[in-house]
């Protein structure tokens, strides 16, 4: 019997309380020295050659027959009222079939607000209106032609502008709002009593996702059912949003996203390309395929928040005393704040502590969750200051932090940590990276003009994951397997690694399992993202695995004529003392059949925190001449409970590094503020790295122990965490070798060359 | 894109016939379909000239200097082992220039004609000076990649990584017309816009560059080729600096100093490589040429660092002649 | 001859195919593969020469298919990520890829496999750097870069 259980979980640095479905009991975590025969093994992605044959299908080459394109025509200008649209010419021209904007189109709920079309624009690339064409090219000419009349409004886009007293208040109750603070001990007098104290303030830029595929949808609705094909991190989340935009129960809604082209986190929910896709589709009765160009994705679709960050941070003694942290974030327009100072609040055991972050609106695009919301920019700040502190205390910047760092206990809300080997994961990094030739003030690069230094950073997540989350396990009469789940495989290896844990626990073989995933019509499956998909989807799959094989082991035991207690299925293969039958003999003796299996994942206990820990090294090498910083090695070391795949988790850290390195160094968005225009909404001059940009090594180490207190596997997330410390490990090596403090990501030429001018006048 | 009629002649003749009527020229296409797509040009027909016969490849006839068609991909300059040899700084060069797709497509003739890539140029919903507007955007905008030499009404930079390499050398172009073919030298084809002159090239209307030549005597000066980016590959220049001279029992004859990304041209300062001449390029006189060819710097709000980038990219080129 | 600007028939070789497809001038081989064709493994991800996922080869060249006319590929060969496996063997360089983990979200991916595929037929044992070289014109945004390099070496030793 379904029953129901309140359960605590946290989303990406939030806690959320909620009340959850679930049934019978969670299966215990498997005992030390098991002998797995697919878990905590490397497997090839069984996708693989669905992907590099090109016939994996993603939204983008999802063509229907009859279907229809939308172009989206955008705001020019970064505040402006619509006060008339004319789209008679469009509408006349060949192949148009329906044009909506904010005159004619249906009410749809969207984020708090009523319609898809706003009356007042609020960014450029806000929706204006939209064209259904035979054919793509026709919807861009169309776009052309629809004449709109804009009452311009003063705008601001730059974060520090808009904080400022002279900009316009695009709010009622102005353009800045608090949105978390935390306090223990007393900073101030912490602050007061230190013999050292760092007073600094730190940037980081607009960071755009630019997920290859851009986000999109095709919605088809044949008069009673609507299905939207939709390049999502959350199917079921697509679906919420269409079921309030739209109005349509969730039986009528169906949403599917097989082979996906990465989301980073800007895919979590319904888009207005999708519910204007929809609306399309509804009118017209045909097919209707809306997909974003890449620049509307850079104008449009999401981004991490630039922030400007300020440290207070005392030391004395070899500690750090006190700790003062205020962040603003350009959220755009955003409704939410990613928190910066969520690392500074949970990640050492600091008495003094006191952190406030507020949230900035501007006349620019929106935020969206970007891999680590908020913990990759915080970050950046709070290790760069430690290091600052440490230089000035004369202390090793590790040793200060290992004096914090090693409480089993979360210092923000008092409980203690599932588990936690952070002080491991600094023993493995320092000895991998070579720490002991760290030398206070860098040492002799390749050449006499270039500088080399080490650096490092920790990071804390979450990444426990938690209910809700179902899986059903089908058996075929033939032995094969089916696992369906909601969930989706973003580019981390889900399927495979679900696929492994299913096997595993059933007693089948790696290639009998299918994975269907991605469609509302599965039992639900959660967001992919905040690292808890394997954390929390993978309880789910080996509780039904285990469910199918109870049953399995019972239909053998009739067939067989054994006693069940006698029987295990291995490989496939029924096992009894002395033979062993196939299962695809036991299932073929009885008539047609199929064995399901049932999970869902039970509830955290709420008495535990649950973090992932890690920490990155970096060797760089500077040229102090013309500000070239070279990435040379990249020590990664995580503590994420137990590895199902580690040949996918070592990819999946490569990655996270390797997205960091283009934060840290290169990844930028210019906004003009002007016109409130992105200058750089493309590929050309935002400068995602390239293959050359890669360090010349990464050394990836986990410290591979399950978290048995966590979930049934053990398991941690490990989407984000490599993507946290990059930066300030980065940072901090570049002022080891050059003594130049960097304070703004990305550490560009220009950044890197005044900041060593500062450093030489100093000296 | 604009929709357009095509041609794809075998004859030159032919070619110049069909650009008469306002066609535009398409070689490899890299940088025309990209500003077609982005509404910056509509052309109502396009003349493709890679199936003329003659304007692709390169040869070195004795002592008549080397020719290059102007047709001939970038990837054949680049891979050549003869070239390599030849010009060794054509390699350098376009080793670090776009990618290996773009320098399969793109051509020589269209990478000198490319036009540049400032930002707000680009942006189709920005009318700005050179696109007939009144005002220069860049100038009190964003503008870390813009010109800190030699402008006036608009800051652009001068984009290729073939061009600085090829004047280093002398280079000269051939253009022809129906009127006729003019030689110049290629430095000659770069316009600062300023006042009327809205344009960056000095090709006229119905013109096709046939081909590149490289004088003889230039083919014996050692050169190099540095370039910054602000990622390790596939960048437009921030800097970059094309250096050649004549090495004669260890001092320089003839140097060219020719800078990419800081000025609306290819930037040279002549003074400062007469003031080479004879030179041993040791430390102090390099840094001297460097500090004069950026003494007439005026940076803009956010690209002072391309001065102190250019200073050492040339005076490092310098330095590694004799090295 | 001028044609166009409507659409006329343009004769084009496919992974070995010879097909003649109805294409206006200004159609670009990447949407002609696309749409027209149904050959969707090429992908669109910036159709402006900025990332190199909708490589294919013509006439042996890696080049951006978005940036390149249908029109101006008469009479020559196009090679796209359906054509390369054989007689249902993957090609080598997929293989490689399979096993190297080259990917993540496997949007790249076709663009990367063509590009290293371009550049076996040059040079059958590249370094890393070949590789590098070779598919620097290609942006992976979930960073498979290491795996896709050591795919590439790997893949120039299993082809001997
Ligand atoms: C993303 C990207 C990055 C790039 N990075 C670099 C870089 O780092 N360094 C660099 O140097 N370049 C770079 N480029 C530019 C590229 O090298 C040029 O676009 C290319 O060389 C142009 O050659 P094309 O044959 O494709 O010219 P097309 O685009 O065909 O033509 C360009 C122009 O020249 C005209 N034209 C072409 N040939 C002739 C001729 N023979 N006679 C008269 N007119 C002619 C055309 O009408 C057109 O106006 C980059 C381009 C892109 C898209
Ligand atoms: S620099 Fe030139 S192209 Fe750029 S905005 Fe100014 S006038 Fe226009
Ligand atoms: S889609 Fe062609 S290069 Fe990006
Ligand atoms: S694998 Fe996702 S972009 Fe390369």
């Amino acid at each position: 019997m379904p029953r129901v259980v309140r359960s605590r979980e946290e989303f990406e640095g939030e806690i959320f309380e909620s009340l959850v479905l679930v049934e019978g009991k969670d299966l215990p975590v498997h005992p030390a020295g098991t002998e797995f025969n697919e878990i905590a093994k490397s497997r090839r992605r069984i996708d693989g050659q669905q992907r590099v044959t090109g016939r994996a299908k993603y939204t983008q080459d999802v063509y229907l027959p009859g279907m229809l394109h939308v172009r989206v025509l955008r705001s020019p200008y970064p505040r402006a009222r619509v006060r008339r649209i004319d789209t008679k010419k469009a509408e006349k021209l060949a192949g148009v079939r329906d044009v909506l904007h904010r005159f004619n189109a249906p009410k749809a709920a969207f984020r708090g607000e009523e319609t898809i079309f706003r009356e007042e624009v609020r960014f450029v690339g806000d929706e204006v209106a939209a064209v259904a064409a035979d054919d793509e090219q026709s919807a861009v000419e169309a776009l052309r032609m629809i004449e709109v009349d804009y009452e311009l409004l003063p705008h601001v886009v730059d974060l520090e502008e808009a904080i400022g007293d002279v900009a316009p208040r695009l709010e009622t109750d102005g353009n800045v709002a608090e949105a978390a603070t935390h306090k223990r001990g007393d900073a101030k007098r912490g602050l007061k009593e230190a013999d050292f104290v760092i007073d600094a303030t730190y940037r980081t830029s607009t960071q755009l996702h630019n997920s290859l595929e851009t986000h999109g949808a095709v919605a088809s609705w044949d008069g009673e059912q609507l299905t939207v094909y939709e390049s999502t991190q959350h199917a079921f989340g697509v679906r919420q949003g269409l079921r309030t935009a739209l109005k349509l129960p969730f039986s009528k809604i169906r949403v599917l996203c097989d082979y996906m082209g990465g989301g980073f986190g800007s895919k979590g929910g319904v888009g207005k390309y999708s519910i204007i896709a929809s609306m399309f589709s509804m009118r017209l009765g045909r097919p209707v395929r809306c997909v974003l160009t890449r620049e509307e994705e850079n104008l449009a679709a999401g981004n991490r928040s630039a922030t400007l960050q300020q440290l207070r941070i005392g030391g004395k003694a070899g500690r750090i005393t006190a700790l003062e942290h205020t962040s603003w974030a350009n959220v755009g327009q955003g409704k939410w704040v990613a928190n910066p100072t969520g690392p500074t609040n949970t990640l050492y055991d600091i008495a003094n502590l006191s952190s406030k972050s507020y949230k900035v609106v501007t006349n620019a695009g929106s935020l969206s969750a970007f891999r680590a919301p908020g913990y990759v920019e915080g970050t950046f700040a709070l290790e760069s200051a430690i290091d600052e502190l440490a230089d000035k205390m004369g202390v090793d910047p590790l040793a200060l932090r290992r004096k914090h760092a090693a409480s089993p206990k979360d210092p923000m809300v008092g409980k203690r940590y599932s588990d936690k080997h952070l002080i491991e994961c600094y023993r493995i990094g320092a000895a991998e990276i070579g720490w002991q030739r760290r030398r206070s003030g860098g040492i002799r690069g390749s050449a006499p003009h270039r500088r080399r230094g080490i650096g490092m950073a920790t990071q804390i997540w979450g990444g426990g994951g938690g209910p809700p989350a179902y899986a059903t396990v089908h058996v075929n009469p033939d032995g094969t397997v089916v696992l369906t789940t909601g969930s989706q495989d973003i580019g981390t290896g889900t399927r495979t690694i679900l696929a492994q844990i299913c096997a595993d626990e059933l007693g089948v073989e790696l290639d009998d399992v299918q994975v269907r995933l991605g469609d509302t019509d599965n039992p639900y499956g959660p967001i992919s993202a905040g690292s808890l998909t394997t954390a929390s989807v993978g309880p789910a799959v080996r509780i039904a695995a285990r469910d199918a094989k109870e049953q399995l082991l019972g239909a053998a035991a009739g067939v067989l004529e054994t006693p069940k207690a006698e029987l295990r299925l291995e490989a496939g293969v029924v096992v009894t003392k002395g033979a062993r039958t196939p299962l695809s003999e036991i299932l073929g003796r009885v008539d047609n059949n199929t064995v399901i299996g049932k999970g869902g994942r039970h509830p955290n206990d709420p008495e535990l925190s649950l973090r992932t820990f890690g920490a990155h090294f970096a060797e760089v090498e500077v040229d102090v001449r013309t500000g070239e910083i070279t990435v040379e090695h990249v020590v990664a070391v995580h503590d994420i409970g137990r590895i199902i795949n580690p040949m996918t988790a070592r990819s999946q850290v490569e990655g996270g590094v390797l997205q960091a390195l283009g934060f840290a160094l290169s990844e930028e968005r210019f906004l003009d503020r002007a016109t409130g225009r992105v200058m750089n909404a493309n590929l050309e001059n935002y400068k995602v790295p390239t293959v050359k940009d890669v360090p010349a090594k990464i050394t990836v180490k986990f410290v591979d122990r399950p978290d048995r207190r966590a979930n049934n596997l053990g398991a941690k997330g490990l989407g984000e965490p490599p993507i946290i410390p990059t930066a300030a490990a980065i940072a901090n090596a570049v002022a080891n070798a050059t003594g130049a403090r960097v304070r703004h990501a990305p550490l560009t030429r220009a950044r890197v060359l005044e900041a060593l001018a500062i450093a030489e006048a100093k000296s | 894109m604009n929709a357009f009629s095509y041609a794809r002649p075998r004859a030159l003749a032919e070619a110049l016939r069909l650009l008469r009527n306002g066609a535009m020229a398409l070689a490899g296409g890299t940088d025309l379909i990209g500003l077609m797509k982005d509404g910056l040009t509509h052309p109502e027909s396009l003349v493709d000239l890679t199936g003329i016969e003659g304007l692709r490849g390169w040869s070195h006839p004795k002592g008549r200097g080397l020719r290059i068609g102007a047709l001939t991909p970038l990837v054949e300059l680049e891979t050549s082992d003869v070239l390599g040899k030849t010009l060794p700084i054509l390699r350098e060069s376009l080793r670090e220039a776009a990618t290996v797709q773009l320098r399969t497509m793109g051509t020589v003739g269209g990478n000198l004609l490319q036009r540049n890539r400032c930002w707000y140029f680009r942006d189709e919903g920005t009318v700005c000076w050179l696109k007939g507007g009144n005002r220069c955007f860049a100038i009190d905008g964003e503008n870390r990649y813009h010109a800190i030499l030699g402008a006036q009404d608009c800051v652009i930079v001068s984009p290729s990584d073939l061009v600085p390499a090829l004047i280093a050398y002398d280079a000269e172009i051939a253009l022809t017309s129906s009127r006729g073919t003019r030689r110049m030298k290629l430095a000659d084809l770069f316009i600062t816009p300023r006042g009327r002159e809205r344009r960056e090239h000095a090709l006229r209307p119905g013109e096709l560059i046939t081909e590149v030549r490289v004088p003889e005597a230039a083919l014996s000066r050692r050169g190099t080729y540095l370039k910054a980016m602000d990622r390790k590959a596939w960048s437009f220049a921030l800097v970059s600096v094309a250096a050649a001279a004549r090495i004669e029992r260890g001092v320089a004859r003839d140097v060219r100093i020719v800078m990419g990304g800081v000025a609306p041209v290819p930037w040279r300062v002549i003074a400062a490589e007469k003031g080479l001449e004879g030179s041993t390029l040791d430390d102090a006189s390099c840094a001297d040429a460097a500090d004069r060819l950026l003494a007439g710097a005026t940076p803009l709000r956010d690209n002072g660092y391309k001065v102190t980038l250019a200073r050492e990219l040339v005076r490092r080129a310098l330095r590694s002649l004799t090295a | 001859m001028l044609r166009g600007p409507g659409a006329t028939d343009v004769a084009l070789t496919v992974n070995g195919e010879h097909l003649t497809v109805r294409a206006a001038p200004r159609r670009t081989v990447l949407d002609t593969l696309r749409e027209t064709l149904g050959l969707t493994g090429t992908k669109k991800v910036c159709d402006e020469g900025t990332c190199g996922a909708c490589t294919v080869l013509v006439d042996g060249g890696p080049v951006y298919s978005c940036m390149t006319l249908a029109v101006a590929c008469e009479g020559k060969s196009i090679e796209t990520i359906e054509g390369i496996a054989k007689d249902g063997e993957l090609h080598p360089v997929q293989r490689a890829f399979i096993d190297a983990d080259a990917f993540q979200c496997g949007f790249c991916t076709p663009g990367q496999i063509m590009s290293i595929v371009a550049l076996l037929r040059e040079n059958a044992s590249p370094t890393e750097d070949d590789v590098r070289r070779a598919v620097a014109g290609n942006l992976c945004r979930c960073g498979a870069y290491p795996n896709i390099v050591k795919a590439g070496v790997s893949a120039g030793k299993r082809q001997k």
